[in-house]
Order: structure tokens, then sequence, then C-alpha cells
């Protein structure tokens, strides 16, 4: 049996001082182990949302949202800054849906140091204040007792410890082969759903939008990892830590997390999807 | 995938629109592909045609990265024989050494790699210059390239290659030969080249040094620039080949 999947899709991506209006369709379909992906010569109307024809706000909202980020963090050199808007309409087996995404990659540097944040959303206020503390930054310290990792680096450290961690697949949506992703708890199992990035890319099994049980609890007053400084190595973080006086790079084994916040996690585009609540190590 | 990029000042309106001419190209180039991979059995093969029009100029380039073992090297279909055989034979190499503090001899065009890092990616990005030895020339001109007509164009390089005059060459009895690279990179906040070597006399090691650094452990060279057997380089995402080649060199130790 031959699934043909498509997708049309439409973004708009501010990269580095250009925009990049995109507007593309393709399908893609497997039979006998064989993956073909093409692009598709059949138009459709991209569906407006109930938000509202999201595409025709897009460019001045990321050209405001640029604007102000490069203002908000001039204490640092912005290396790459990239953001963008899209939508997409997705069918498969006759099921339909349409996913509307917001990104944000900032690479802020303050030499030697580099942080990298990674956003679903334009969360500018998470961006400046770790542009704040890059430009505060001290030399490089031994690794603190307890430390936290925020939301946004614990998000990042989650798809390196499945099967370290007890956590769940969090249920929302459909899945690159149009199931409907459900919660479930993550195990050693094969996932139950299929992680398709783009039409051109064969799909894979993975869990989609992991998250951390809550457990434990957090000690406020221990040392904030507030940013990554480099991608995650298995589960060696280099981290831009703030102890409350200081703001220091150093190295963290993420391996054993003591506490996960209970806090509403936010959503963050790393791996298949990843919920990023404060943890504790 | 197909697709037209118009660029009106900074922005760019991109649709995935077909040109039949372009499309009959990549078929044609397909074509040769197939049946300069036929003998290979042992293999896996990942083909890239890329026929584009830019300003009016059309061009066809076909990139074929070769894996056996393990290793890879990226090749043309017109070099496929003698790379897949050059891959049979490394391989099956096995350290001779352990890996220490040793000159390296850099065969096969490798030190194209290490260049590539030291002074093409540092010219992407502007950086300071470094006092290269006298002996030495790099043709690494920058061009305006893009991977897909998504991407957003760059000075990318088109080809390196490095040549010596009158380079001294005098290898010490004890030295390490490196005969393919698995990657490399350059940080501009940092200033470090990092190269991760496959298949050496000492098995695989990566040598991280700063630019200064491996400008001053340049201690020789010999022959005419040779053929390197792929540099498929990443930038902001977008994967480019980058035709490379340099002599057999010599270095300090650089592990």
């Amino acid at each position: 049996m031959t699934d043909v999947y498509r997708k049309w899709g439409r973004v708009v991506r501010y990269e580095n001082g250009v925009t990049i209006h995109v507007e593309e369709a393709g399908e893609a379909s497997e039979t006998n182990g064989v993956f073909l992906a093409k692009p598709a010569q059949t138009r459709v109307s991209v569906p407006h949302t109930s938000q509202g024809p999201i595409l025709e706000s897009a460019g001045p909202t990321i050209e405001a949202f640029v604007a102000q980020t490069l203002l908000s963090v001039r204490p640092c050199t912005v290396e790459r800054l990239i953001v963008s808007a899209g939508i997409a309409r997705h069918e498969i087996n006759g099921v339909t849906w349409t996913e509307e995404s917001q990104r944000v990659h900032i690479s802020l540097t303050q030499s030697p140091l580099r942080v990298l944040v990674d956003l679903a959303s334009f969360d500018l206020a998470m961006i400046e204040k770790i542009a704040t503390a890059l430009a505060r930054a001290g030399h490089e310290r031994k690794p603190p007792g307890p430390v936290r990792l925020a939301p946004n680096v614990a998000a990042a450290i989650l798809p390196s410890l499945i099967g370290e961690l007890a956590m769940e697949q969090t249920g929302r949506g459909l899945d690159g082969r149009g199931q409907p992703i459900e919660t479930r708890a993550v195990t050693a199992d094969p996932p139950p759903n299929w992680y398709r990035p783009g039409y051109a890319v064969q799909p894979v099994r993975a869990w989609l939008n992991i998250r951390a049980l809550p457990f434990g609890s957090i000690d406020k007053r221990a040392p904030l990892a507030i940013a990554l400084l480099g991608p995650a190595e298995g589960t060696m973080l280099r981290v831009l830590c703030d102890d409350g006086e200081a703001v220091f790079p150093t190295i963290v084994e993420a391996g054993r997390i003591a506490a996960v916040s209970r806090d509403e996690p936010a959503w963050y585009p790393y791996a298949a999807g990843s919920f990023g609540a404060e943890m504790m190590l | 995938m197909h697709g037209q990029a118009r660029q009106h000042g900074q922005v760019i309106e991109a649709t995935d629109a077909r040109d039949e001419r372009l499309v009959r190209a990549c078929d044609d180039a397909i074509d040769a592909v197939t049946s300069a991979i036929a003998a290979l059995r042992d293999a896996r093969v990942r083909t890239v045609v890329r026929a584009t029009r830019e300003n009016g100029v059309e061009s066809v380039e076909t990139t074929m990265t070769i894996t056996i073992g393990g290793l890879s090297v990226v090749t043309t279909p017109a070099d496929v024989p003698i790379d897949s055989a050059l891959l049979h034979v490394l391989a099956e190499a096995k350290p001779a050494m352990s890996i220490r503090s040793l000159p390296i001899v850099w065969q096969n065009g490798s030190a194209a790699v290490l260049l590539h890092e030291a002074i093409g990616h540092a010219n992407e990005h502007g950086s300071a210059p470094v006092s290269w030895p006298s002996w030495l020339s790099v043709d690494a001109p920058l061009v305006t390239r893009r991977e897909t007509f998504r991407d957003a164009p760059l000075p990318r390089m088109k080809h390196l290659v490095a040549r010596q005059t009158g380079a001294p060459f005098a290898p010490p009895s004890q030295h390490i030969e490196v005969q393919l690279i698995a990657g490399g990179a350059y940080d501009p906040v940092t200033d470090v080249v990092t190269i991760n070597v496959a298949v050496s006399t000492a098995g695989p090691f990566t040598i991280r040094r700063t630019r200064a650094q491996i400008a001053a452990a340049l201690a020789g060279a010999v022959g005419e620039p040779v053929r390197y057997p792929g540099v498929i380089c990443s930038r902001e995402g977008q994967e480019l080949y980058v035709a490379s080649h340099a002599p057999v060199m010599i270095t300090e130790a650089l592990t």
C-alpha cells in the first residue's frame, strides 16, 4: 500500500538582514522500502486560521521583532539571527490538518563566549535577559553544587535523557503520518508516532513533544543556568550560569536530575519537540 | 526539489516553480551517475545534482558522497573509480602507532581541509590576517552561493587550491601520516580551527588550534596540488561542494 503525503507551505524568514518569502508544495510516498519525494505541482490556497491570515501580518511582525531584538541585545554582538513565521497544510490518507509555527534562533557573542537561543515564540524578554547576562559574564568557573536549569536549557537536554528520566509524550495534534499524538509514558519501546520535519525527509519513529514529569523540589537559591554556550553533547552542557551575584560560564553534567518544577512548561524546537520546565541537578 | 528565487534589495521571493530545461539537465546528469556507480556493490552513495541558472548563466553540478566501512569521500562521476578504490584501501588500513605528539604529513591533498578552515572560512568571516609561510599561496575566491532557492546567498568559497613554491620538505623519520579527514570547523569567535582526522597512521584524532598556531606549524610541502576527494562545506545550514587541492604538506605536531 502506498500512502501519499502532501504538504503545502508558506513561510516568511528573516535571516541576517535578508527577508525570504517561500511558498512551496511537495509530496512523498514510500513503496516497497523506497522513499520518493518530489515537488507537487498542484496549488491550493493555504487556509487562514482562526487567528486570521497570519502571513499577511508575518512580515511586519517579524520586522518589528527583529528591530526590537537588535536593540535589546546591543551589549553583545549578533552573530546570527533567524526569525520565521509559517503556515503549512498537510494531507495523508484523507486526513488534513494545518500547523502554524514561529521560530527564533539567535547566536550572541561576547568574545570568547557565544550563547545559542532557540525559541518557538517571539519572546523578546528572554533574549534581552540572556543578552544582559552575557554582557556581564566573567571567567570560567567550576560547576556549582546544586544548579538549576532554566526551561530553555532544560528543554535542550531532555531528548538526551530519554530512558534516564521519567517523562511523557504530550498529546496534541497529529504526527507525520496523520496519526493522533496521544499522551503516553516515554519508554524504551519504539515510539508510537512518526516525526516528519519536511516532505523530502523520510519520517522516523520518535517521541514527540516530550516533557519531564515533575518531582522533588527546586531550591530557588541554587545558581541558574540561563543559556546554552554550545549545543548539548549528550548530557554535558556548557552553560551561562547566574548565581545572583556573578555570571560565569561553566560545564555541567546533566545526567542526574534532582528535581523537575511543577510550573507550566513551554514548548521548544529541540528534536521532535521538547517542553522545558525548570530542573535542578 | 526545484524552485525559483527573485531578489529585490534585501527581500527574496521564492517559489517552487518548475523549469523544464533545468529538470532535464538534472535527469541527464542522474543517468550519468547511475552508470558510474553501477559497479559499487558495497558502498552507500548519496548523489546531489544541481542545475541552476543565475543571471542567464547555467551550470550543472554533480556531487556524490560514497561511504564504505564508515568512511566517506565526496566525488564526481569521473572520479568514482579512483576515489572508491582509495576508500577501500583506507577502510582496510590499521593504525601503525598510537596517537602522540609528532609532526604530521598531510597526504592525498588533505591539507586543503586544514587551509579551507584556517584561510577560507576565516576570509568568509573577515577575520584578522595571520602570517602564513612565504612559500604558500592559496587561491580560495569568495563568490555568492546558495544551496537551494529557499536560501539566502552568502559569500562562500568557490574552490580552494593551495600551492607551494620552493618550500622545504624534510619529513622526520617519526611522523604521523594523515590520509582522510572526517570534518572540520572554524570558530570566528575563538579563532580556533578544529579538524577531525578519520584515517591516519595513528588512527582517528582531533586537532584544535588557533589559526596563528597552525600557520606557525606549517613546516613544508612538496609537489603539485593533489585533488582531495571531497569537501562538503556547511555554513549557516547550507551545504555546498568546494573543490579542494593541496600539495603534500608537513606541519609540526598539532595533537
